[in-house]
């Protein structure tokens, strides 16, 4: 690992290099992008979550005024094929479902778009989608995956023969020898709920077509551009030069807006069919309709008298909603991989049951899964603390990967590269002062109030790189500086609002030594970028940041071999590129500015006898060394490259008379390794804590019996607001990513998984003295109250 | 963006409001409710008949009390000294209606008392307040005591062509109120409210109570704490009148955020609150006079 | 048949600018100022009002423009976060959300800058208690809300000395 020299912007608190558009209103996102006589779509959507499709009467709204087509499921069917799947369940010993843009035959959840409007104005299209009448014959329905398992279930597709998508195990069956002379044995079941990413920015896209090159030009609210444009140049069966995707501003993702969404296809299909350009923004009760999480996790532990694990068997069984072509799935798949994960656990073994039922798919959201994972070993961390009568902090302590033990193999085959999780552990507690937090809680259980400590440790694996799926571990940038000495950087990674433009910004001007303003970004356009997988995974600073800096390294070494020849001095002086000035190490007197140089490159190669290529500009390929996708004797691969952890601790005290939480303290110390720019790493801990602590406490997607979403706005789907959340305290440490240059790790996804888990704990700590536990999310005030008047 | 067409007028007093009703299609108070639900295309009124500019608006003193324009807006009630003299359980229920200054700037009390939706914060609140909603209609004007607009929920008892005009409320000074408020955090609407008024003698014997439950039933449950004038109200009084309230609560109400059996559990403690902030506002009031 | 038919013609000051133009009379305020005025800083987040994506002032009132009908602000003074800086010369306020990242996506800006503006104004010297209470009834998905409540706090006017 390179040290950061002192003086340099990496690591320092850089404000966001173009904020003020953003203050100012000026910042574009999809649906601010101009484009005078674009047409408006609208969908219609199923009112059944299961239904065939009978006759579809599309007159009335053919003839409502500003119509300019309607079309239907069938009427796509000629013209683009299915959509393909990002990680195809059906290659994986599971089913394959074909999904089509817009539903033909049968509909499997309610909100699934079966016909689309164009009209001249958005509520022109509204106004005629209402009036498409659609002719149903419903079909049973069935919303849980546990009933979607019994033997006369209703069947999403009849051709499976079963509900079941995939299932698979990860790690070692050998939960009977492992746990052979345990001093102890738990079982236990958990029961997390349906979530959903809820950005503030819903899906758009605008999508231009121009009959004269037959080329398509696609807006969209998108994570992965380059994806999109394979996927669609796929699906319309276009060269896929014939198709660009540009990716303005995004207002938040967080998985929502990857790649395969049946949105993605449905604009670009009508726009080709209209061959005029048609805009779409996705009303907020449809993006509500995306699920994650709502897991059934039955498990068994054992554990020595020391409250030391020796093994752990897990059955987590997905309600993932309808199949979809997104590889929502794989969360599950993850949260597989990601159990137990950090802790010495001699067996570790997880089937996985990825059911279909009649609601909306899951769709890839932050943690990706993991959130299961951290909630199911907290709560067995906090259960054999309770068996054991032991601290939960001294339970963790004793199962912790110590941070001699690096690299450590998991059983599930993901292999940790770093970390120090006591320490972490010992900076929250000293942070709550957890002597001090335990006297409060004494004193007021003796009046009869309800306070409770929680405590959680979150292990991220990141930057992944699954077989088969469409995005990798590695990423590509272009570094390009002109021979005024601008530098632009051009990246395969994009930002979902984070800001890691800015972050790529900071490494390219440490390594050229120029200013912050003398650079430009570019993402998020496959006419310009070179071929990257955008934003997931927590990966943009690894790959497109670590790729930035190599390709910087490349122009730098250009610009050192031209300052040789203009000061005439021999291959090994060495020079300092900073301040943009190019100086030699030893005479800083002779610095030559970085535009000088750079003119020189372009114009002077002759002159100057210049013993390389004349050229500024470089694109490289970072790919992380540790990722081993060859199967060991056990089938276990390492897919993830950098491991990130925090330790939460949430203080908060439940109204006995009400169920009612109030959040007292929130304490986190988070270990992302080398810190590019800690504004935006405590933006991403403290922004993750904060949709943590919502899951746990009340966002939650509800449905009624006939599988109709209630929770279809901010009214009802809950997220927490300002007054609600206590400040997060946060304390950092730093164990580097050995190996990469930077030395950073992922922070995209932390935050969620522990406060989620902290905040799940401290309820049952604080209703320890009325012998009630919880063990399903939400823990809502009806969910506690239920529970306290519920006890014996 | 609302998909279906309607036609849109704006009377500038409440005659012309109540003629141009009378061509069919809803009122429009502060919007806040009924834009959305157009826009979902829940509701396609032919035409939208807008108050803002009748003349509805603000709140002025009457001799006894408070004179309460339809269109006066949760800021409007904040702002008014005389809200803070006459109806203080008004001002504290309308401190704590979420949704911002830019709500508070623009939702109105006569708007959120038509809509009659059982979550939410002013019906009960003006229930308490014995308000007499004033209402105008092609038969004339008519008043009525503001328990009988909740019809039930989602349904206020305006007849067809009838436009709320505002409300009389009497003045409750020298009154001491509590309001509670029980939600699912800032971003949800009220589980249950509680809001209470108590008078007291210069012995500090109970010569008045009252207490309104809000959002615990289709309509607000007013609750009978005759029983207690008379008395120095102790922690055993308070606790027996909630007690009293939590029976009240025959039907409860419930929602995608807190079911029936919920609601009605909560119902006595939160009553409890409201009466116990109530009884302490009176006592120091009281001090206040005394000293 | 088109959809054009039957637009009104409505006049607002926006951003300080004098402008008419004709709009469907089914559009609301936040519709209006975006497709037929250009002013795409107010953004679309729930239209129901929950998120303040949207907020504008009008008339110096902060609002949330998805509650209002256009055609209803007729005449009305519109001004949305693009008019709060002078010139380039950006408003404390401005400057503190860009120093401290009080944003990541930015979407909810234009609400989260418009209610800090709104609290400073009514009350110079804040709580942080009365800062959070002041933006909660704006949604931001990213960032936790510390960072916008240490923006606004820090432009709070120091409290005079009791």
């Amino acid at each position: 690992m390179t040290a950061l020299a002192p003086g340099r912007l990496t690591g320092t608190p850089v404000r966001r290099h173009d904020g003020d558009t953003f203050v100012t209103g000026r910042a574009g996102y999809t649906a601010d992008v101009p484009r005078p006589g674009a047409a408006h779509a609208a969908l219609v959507r199923s009112p059944h979550a299961h239904a065939r499709i009978g006759a579809i009467d599309t007159a009335a709204a053919r003839a409502m005024p500003g119509v300019l087509a309607v079309v239907t499921g069938d009427d796509l069917v000629a013209h683009c094929t299915e959509i393909p799947h990002g990680l195809d369940a059906g290659h994986l010993g599971g089913h394959h479902a074909a999904v089509r843009p817009l539903a033909t035959g049968t509909v499997r959840y309610a909100g699934e778009p079966v016909a689309a409007v164009v009209a001249t104005t958005p509520a022109d299209a509204a106004a005629a989608a209402a009036r498409v009448e659609i002719s149903w014959e419903r079909l049973p329905v069935v919303l849980d995956a546990g009933s979607a398992l019994l033997p006369g279930s209703p069947l999403l597709y009849p051709e499976w023969g079963d509900n079941v998508i995939i299932e698979r195990e990860v790690g070692p069956d050998d939960f009977g020898a492992a746990s052979a002379g345990a001093a102890h044995l738990l079982d236990g079941e958990l029961r997390t709920h349906r979530g959903t990413a809820a950005p503030m920015e819903t899906r758009s896209y605008l999508a231009d077509w121009d009959p004269g090159t037959e080329r398509l030009t696609v807006h969209a609210t998108t994570q992965n551009p380059h994806v999109l444009r394979t996927l669609l140049a796929t699906t319309l069966r276009m060269p896929e030069e014939q198709v660009r995707v540009i990716a303005p501003k995004l207002g938040g993702s967080f998985g929502l807006k990857m790649y395969g969404n049946r949105e993605d296809f449905i604009v670009p299909l009508l726009a080709r069919l209209l061959g005029r350009p048609v805009r779409w923004v996705e009303e907020r009760a449809a993006t509500m309709l995306a699920g994650t999480r709502e897991q059934v996790l039955r498990y068994r532990v054992a554990f020595d008298a020391d409250g030391r694990l020796r093994a752990l068997d897990v059955h987590a069984i997905s309600d993932h909603g309808a199949a979809a072509p997104t590889h929502g799935w794989g969360m599950a798949h993850v949260g597989a991989l990601s159990t137990g994960l950090g802790y010495v656990l001699p067996s570790c073994h997880v089937r996985y049951t990825v059911v279909a039922t009649n609601k909306a798919p899951w769709v890839g959201t932050k943690p990706f899964g993991k959130d299961g994972a951290t909630l199911l070993l907290e709560r067995v961390m906090d259960r054999i603390a309770g068996v054991l009568g032991l601290d939960p902090a001294t339970v963790r302590r004793r199962n912790f990967v110590p941070p001699d033990a690096f690299p450590w193999l998991h059983t599930s085959g993901l292999e940790l590269d770093s970390g120090d999780y006591a320490t972490a552990l010992d900076l929250t507690l000293r942070r709550l002062d957890l002597p001090a937090v335990r006297a409060e809680q004494e004193a007021a259980r003796g009046a009869g109030r309800l306070l409770g400590v929680g405590l959680a440790f979150e292990l991220m694996p990141e930057s992944a790189d699954i077989p088969g799926a469409m995005v990798a571990a590695y990423d590509t940038s272009t570094v390009r500086m002109s021979p005024t000495g601008r530098v632009t950087v051009l990246t395969g990674v994009t930002s979902p609002g984070t800001g890691n433009d800015t972050s790529i910004a900071q490494l390219v001007a440490d390594e050229l030594g120029v200013p912050m303003a003398s650079i430009t970004v570019v993402q998020g356009d496959t006419d310009l970028c070179p071929y990257g997988f955008g934003n997931i995974s927590s990966r943009s600073i690894i790959t497109g940041g670590n790729a930035a800096v190599l390709a910087a390294r490349d122009v730098a070494a250009t610009l050192r071999a031209t300052a040789r020849a203009m000061l005439q001095l021999q291959p090994e002086d060495e020079l300092v590129l900073a301040g943009g000035l190019i100086a030699p190490a030893t005479d800083p007197e002779r610095a030559v500015p970085v535009e000088a140089v750079a003119g020189a490159v372009h114009t002077l190669s002759y002159r100057l006898a210049l013993d390389v290529e004349p050229r500024l500009e470089s694109t490289r390929t970072y790919r992380p060394g540790n990722v081993r996708q060859q199967p060991d004797e056990l089938g276990r691969m390492q897919t993830y490259t950098t491991y990130p952890y925090a330790v939460h601790a949430s203080v908060l005290e439940v109204d006995p008379e009400t169920g009612g939480v109030s959040l007292l303290r929130h304490v986190v110390t988070h270990d992302c390794g080398t810190v590019v720019n800690p504004l935006f790493v405590d933006g991403q801990v403290t922004g993750g804590v904060a949709m943590g602590i919502g899951a746990a406490l009340g966002e939650e997607l509800v449905f009624d019996a006939d599988g109709t979403p209630l929770t279809t706005a901010f009214k009802t789907y809950l997220l927490p607001r300002a007054i609600d959340l206590p400040p997060v305290e946060l304390e950092h440490l730093c164990t580097p990513a050995p190996g990469t240059p930077l030395g950073a790790k992922g922070v995209g996804e932390s935050g969620f998984s522990g406060a989620q888990a902290a905040v799940v704990n401290a309820v049952n700590d604080a209703l320890a003295p009325r012998g009630v536990a919880l063990e399903s999310t939400p823990v809502s005030p009806p969910r506690i109250l239920a529970a306290l008047l519920e006890q014996p | 963006m609302i998909p279906e067409r309607f036609g849109y007028v704006a009377p500038t007093d409440l005659a012309g409001c109540v003629a141009a009703l009378a061509e069919g299609g809803r009122v429009l108070a502060g919007g806040t409710w009924v834009l959305p639900e157009m826009g979902r295309g829940e509701s396609a009124p032919a035409q939208l008949v807008d108050l803002r500019r009748a003349g509805l608006g603000g709140v002025t003193a009457t001799g006894g009390g408070l004179r309460i324009g339809a269109m006066c807006t949760y800021a409007e009630l904040l702002d008014s000294d005389a809200v803070a003299a006459h109806a203080p359980l008004l001002r504290t229920m309308a401190d704590q209606i979420t949704g911002g200054w830019a709500l508070r700037n623009q939702a109105t009390v006569g708007g959120s008392a038509v809509a009659a939706r059982p979550q939410s914060d002013v019906p009960a609140a003006l229930v308490a307040s014995a308000a007499v909603a004033r209402i105008a209609g092609p038969a004339g004007e008519r008043e009525l005591p503001v328990a009988e607009l909740f019809a039930g929920a989602m349904r206020s008892a305006l007849g067809p062509g009838e436009v709320l005009a505002g409300f009389d409320v009497p003045s409750a000074a020298g009154t001491g109120h509590g309001y509670v408020k029980l939600k699912r955090g800032w971003s949800s609407w009220p589980i249950a409210t509680a809001a209470a008024l108590v008078r007291l003698d210069a012995a500090g014997a109970c010569t008045a109570a009252t207490l309104v439950l809000g959002a615990v039933s289709a309509v607000p449950v007013p609750v009978d704490l005759s029983a207690l004038t008379g008395q120095v109200l102790d922690t055993d009084a308070v606790r027996a009148a909630a007690d009293t309230a939590a029976a009240a609560v025959v039907q409860p109400w419930g929602d995608v955020l807190a079911p029936p059996s919920y609601r009605a559990a909560v119902a006595g403690p939160v009553a409890r609150r409201a009466l116990s902030a109530a009884l302490s506002s009176a006592l120091s009031d009281a001090r206040e006079e005394s000293r | 048949m088109t959809g054009d038919g039957g637009r009104v013609e409505l006049r607002l000051t926006v951003d300080g600018q004098e402008r008419v133009a004709a709009v469907d009379p089914r559009s609301l305020l936040l519709d209006a100022l975006r497709e037929d005025f250009g002013a795409t800083a107010p953004k679309a987040g729930c239209r129901t009002g929950d998120c303040g994506a949207c907020t504008v002032r009008v008339e110096g009132a902060i609002a949330k423009s998805c509650l209002r009908l256009a055609v209803a602000e007729d005449g009305s003074d519109v001004r949305t976060i693009a008019s709060m800086a002078d010139g380039d010369r950006l408003t404390p306020l401005q400057q503190a959300f860009w120093d401290l990242n009080a944003f990541q996506c930015g979407f909810c800006l234009s609400g989260m800058l418009l209610a800090g503006e709104d609290l400073l104004d009514r009350i110079p010297s804040p709580t942080d208690a009365q800062i959070r209470e002041a933006i909660s009834g704006n949604l931001c998905r990213c960032t936790g809300y510390d960072s916008i409540v240490a923006a606004i706090r820090s432009c709070a006017r120091p409290a005079a000395p009791s």
